[in-house]
């Protein structure tokens, strides 16, 4: 009984989500001149450190509105899809938000973010931001969003145990496997973590390969081309380094880069995994003790040269049912101006997304060039339910490595990727 | 619950002076009594129930929770799922799963009980006690715990079971990834849920063995009944309606098994999911919510519960019957 009145408060809660939806006040007006409060959200569970800075940035956007008090909320990554459900259904949003990058488009397409083109327009600021991320904020040529800050991902290694085996930076993905094996052999470790479900690192190898998840040819939608040779060869590749090449343990299948390698990589327990340059941050919380023999080096392409990375990361938008549009808008430009842009660089260990900010610390310099060749994954807004929801390319990935056929699954992966990403 | 049907036949009886009945006002009573009752549970389920009903047959994204008509789409939600391969193997999934957990729950829950009934003051208290702990963890940390129990880096069970020698079972256990595939998974998971479940059962148990008159045990004793013969034709015709009823709530509750897999093997496993994590996946999975698809996946577990709970009502009228 206990378990059934649960289950009715839960289905309550999902009503409530839903009930509500119908009471939205119409508010195209909006830009007062000084709202009483302006809330944001950000993204993550927030720190002490992140906290100080938002204060710094509160305090310097009151110089222009002296009477508007900045609410911050910290939203867990985990918990971004429903608190946006409950925000959309009963209009308790934020005025001013972060969003991961791949969700911009969902949010556009449903009508939650404030075009803000004419704003855009006025901030000078704003030819200093990343063309490419920026294209992922508009659509139908109207600016929905900023790009914030960016992440792109490299192979962690160990310095010490590359020169005491006499291992050249990879340069091809058999030079990649090759050091794989060799410190397995002689470490007693598995030699690199390959998670099934660490969509970001399979899509370099894919691009690596000169593939494509899916191409748009302008008017006829999203094409799937995970069903093509280099995208079916680059698969095999991943997965092959744990069914055939055994160089990446069966332990992370099925799960994330953060669910057991970072960790192992911290303790000394694995070679090499894949992630950014904010897992200097985790690791060191993890194990402090060779720290200082950690490195990392771009993914490497096939035949050569570094394979484009996904690029992650925030942007950053004004909530289309926010009564405060003008003052959100104010908001933005001072979290990201130059002075705010470098601050948080430094403390978050993320790239800015502004031309004029660049990373002062000399270990994470390896992710600027990285930076420089980063691709995006299809601008469409069925790519929440097809990463997210469906988590396709990861449940392929795991399939392939448990022996399925590579050719099969994504044939099946590439149909669900025509019907999906045009939604 | 079960002494309602007598009183309330008792009082009219009494009352009744020749005339016709007056069955109006004492009949008014019990409703209001059950009234404040029977409200909260419409607004908090059966409302939320018909609004999934409704749901189920229509189109229900994020521009219809910001306030757009719902498209009504008949029953595509339905053909959709019934037509999808996947979605008898979550069924599947979900009913094996039952089965499995259902039994050892009873099985494990009974054995415990029996201890429990055996055992002295003391030593009852004590295991009690520890049987009582692990049905008042919260799922969420039940959960949390056995993924880290059987977890590769620092996981114990993998541990001890590299430990043991190699002849008894297996080596390279060391990495061994639990919840790589199903089978594997809903071992776990059983276990995990099995672990919550039993105090329950056992706790039942022990209060309807302590209804059982020890004299019976004593004449059973002297005609020289073993344990297992003394079970099956004393003990368990004594306590066949407690067990009913609790099979019945057995399946109603793992049936419904949802926080535990969510945390342990996640949406990166859809080869695992079960009926609730299917449904759960096409809600809230992603930015794009399908509440009409979620609706129409929860609306065919609701049915089969409803169909289990019509059971477990029988059941109960059927022993109101006999006492």
């Amino acid at each position: 009984m206990k378990y059934i009145k649960i289950a009715a408060t839960a289905a309550a809660i999902a009503l409530a989500a839903t009930a509500c939806g119908g009471d939205k006040k119409d508010d195209a007006g909006g830009g007062g001149k000084d709202p009483a409060q302006l809330k944001v959200w950000m993204m993550g569970d927030g720190t002490p450190e992140q906290t100080k800075f938002l204060d710094g940035v509160e305090t310097e956007f009151k110089q222009k509105h002296p009477s508007t008090d900045v609410q911050i909320k910290y939203v867990p990554w985990a918990q971004v899809a429903t608190t946006f459900q409950k925000a959309a259904a009963g209009g308790q949003g934020p005025d001013v938000t972060e969003l991961g990058n791949t969700d911009v488009q969902s949010h556009i397409e449903q009508g939650s973010l404030a075009d803000i083109s004419d704003e855009f327009k006025g901030w000078a600021d704003g030819k200093t931001l990343n063309k490419t991320a920026l294209g992922n904020d508009t659509a139908d040529g109207k600016t929905y969003a900023v790009p914030w800050y960016g992440g792109v991902r490299g192979v962690w290694y160990r310095t010490d145990w590359f020169q005491e085996l006499g291992i050249q930076q990879p340069k091809t993905w058999a030079d990649l496997t090759a050091a794989a094996k060799k410190v397995q052999d002689s470490k007693k470790v598995p030699g690199i973590g390959i998670p099934s479900d660490q969509t970001n690192a399979l899509l370099s190898f894919i691009w690596g390969n000169g593939g494509e998840v899916a191409v748009s040819d302008g008017s006829d939608g999203w094409k799937g081309q995970l069903d093509q040779p280099p995208a079916i060869e680059a698969v095999k590749y991943y997965a092959g380094l744990v069914s055939t090449e055994k160089v990446a343990p069966e332990k992370y299948i099925g799960k994330d880069e953060l669910q057991g390698p970072q960790r192992d990589f911290a303790l000394g327990k694995l070679g090499m995994y894949i992630d950014g340059s904010w897992a200097l941050k985790e690791m060191t919380k993890v194990s402090k003790k060779n720290a200082d023999k950690w490195a990392v080096f771009p993914i490497p392409g096939k035949t050569g040269g570094s394979a484009p990375v996904m690029a992650g990361g925030s942007d950053i938008a004004v909530w289309n049912d926010s009564k405060a549009k003008g003052a959100a808008f104010d908001y933005i430009t001072v979290l990201n101006n130059a002075k705010n842009a470098k601050a948080w660089a430094d403390y978050s260990g993320f790239s800015s997304m502004r031309s004029d900010v660049k990373f002062s610390d000399p270990k994470l310099e390896i992710f600027t060039s990285i930076a420089g060749n980063t691709k995006f994954p299809p601008i469409s807004s069925g790519w929440g339910e097809f990463e997210q929801a469906k988590k396709v390319l990861p449940n392929a990935v795991k399939a392939i490595m448990q022996g399925k056929s590579a050719e099969e699954e994504m044939k099946k992966a590439n149909e669900q990727a025509n019907t999906l990403l045009n939604p | 619950m079960l002494d309602t049907a007598p009183a309330v036949r008792k009082a009219p009886g009494r009352k009744s002076s020749g005339r016709a009945r007056p069955r109006r006002r004492p009949r008014l009573g019990p409703y209001l009594l059950i009234a404040p009752t029977v409200l909260v549970i419409a607004v908090l389920m059966f409302w939320p129930m018909i609004q999934i009903g409704i749901m189920s047959f229509q189109k229900v994204g994020n521009r219809q929770l910001r306030g757009e008509p719902a498209e009504s789409v008949g029953t595509e939600n339905f053909d959709k799922i019934l037509n999808d391969p996947f979605f008898w193997q979550t069924l599947r999934h979900t009913v094996l799963f039952a089965v499995v957990a259902v039994s050892l729950t009873l099985v494990v829950g009974t054995l415990v009980g029996l201890l429990l009934h055996r055992l002295g003051k003391r030593m009852s208290g004590f295991v009690a006690g520890g049987v009582m702990v692990a049905w008042a963890t919260p799922p969420v940390t039940a959960a949390i715990i056995f993924s880290w129990l059987f977890g590769t880096t620092g996981g114990l069970v993998n541990w001890c079971l590299d430990l043991l020698p190699d002849f008894l079972v297996g080596g390279g256990w060391s990495d061994y990834n639990w919840f790589a595939t199903p089978l594997s998974t809903y071992t776990v998971l059983t276990v995990c849920v099995v672990w919550q479940a039993c105090p329950f059962v056992a706790v039942s148990v022990l209060a309807g063995l302590k209804s059982v008159p020890g004299e019976l045990y004593e004449a059973a004793r002297v005609d020289g009944s073993g344990p297992w013969r003394t079970f099956w034709s004393l003990t368990y015709p004594m306590l066949k309606p407690i067990f009913l009823v609790l099979v019945v709530m057995s399946i109603i509750w793992d049936f419904k098994v949802f926080t535990q897999l969510f945390i342990m093997s996640g949406m990166a496993n859809r080869d695992s999911f079960n009926l609730s994590l299917y449904g759960y996946s096409e809600a809230f999975g992603s930015l794009n919510p399908k509440l009409g698809m979620g609706s129409a996946i929860a609306l065919v577990l609701t049915i089969i519960l409803l169909i289990v709970t019509a059971l477990y009502v029988r059941v109960m009228v059927r022993q109101g019957e006999t006492k």
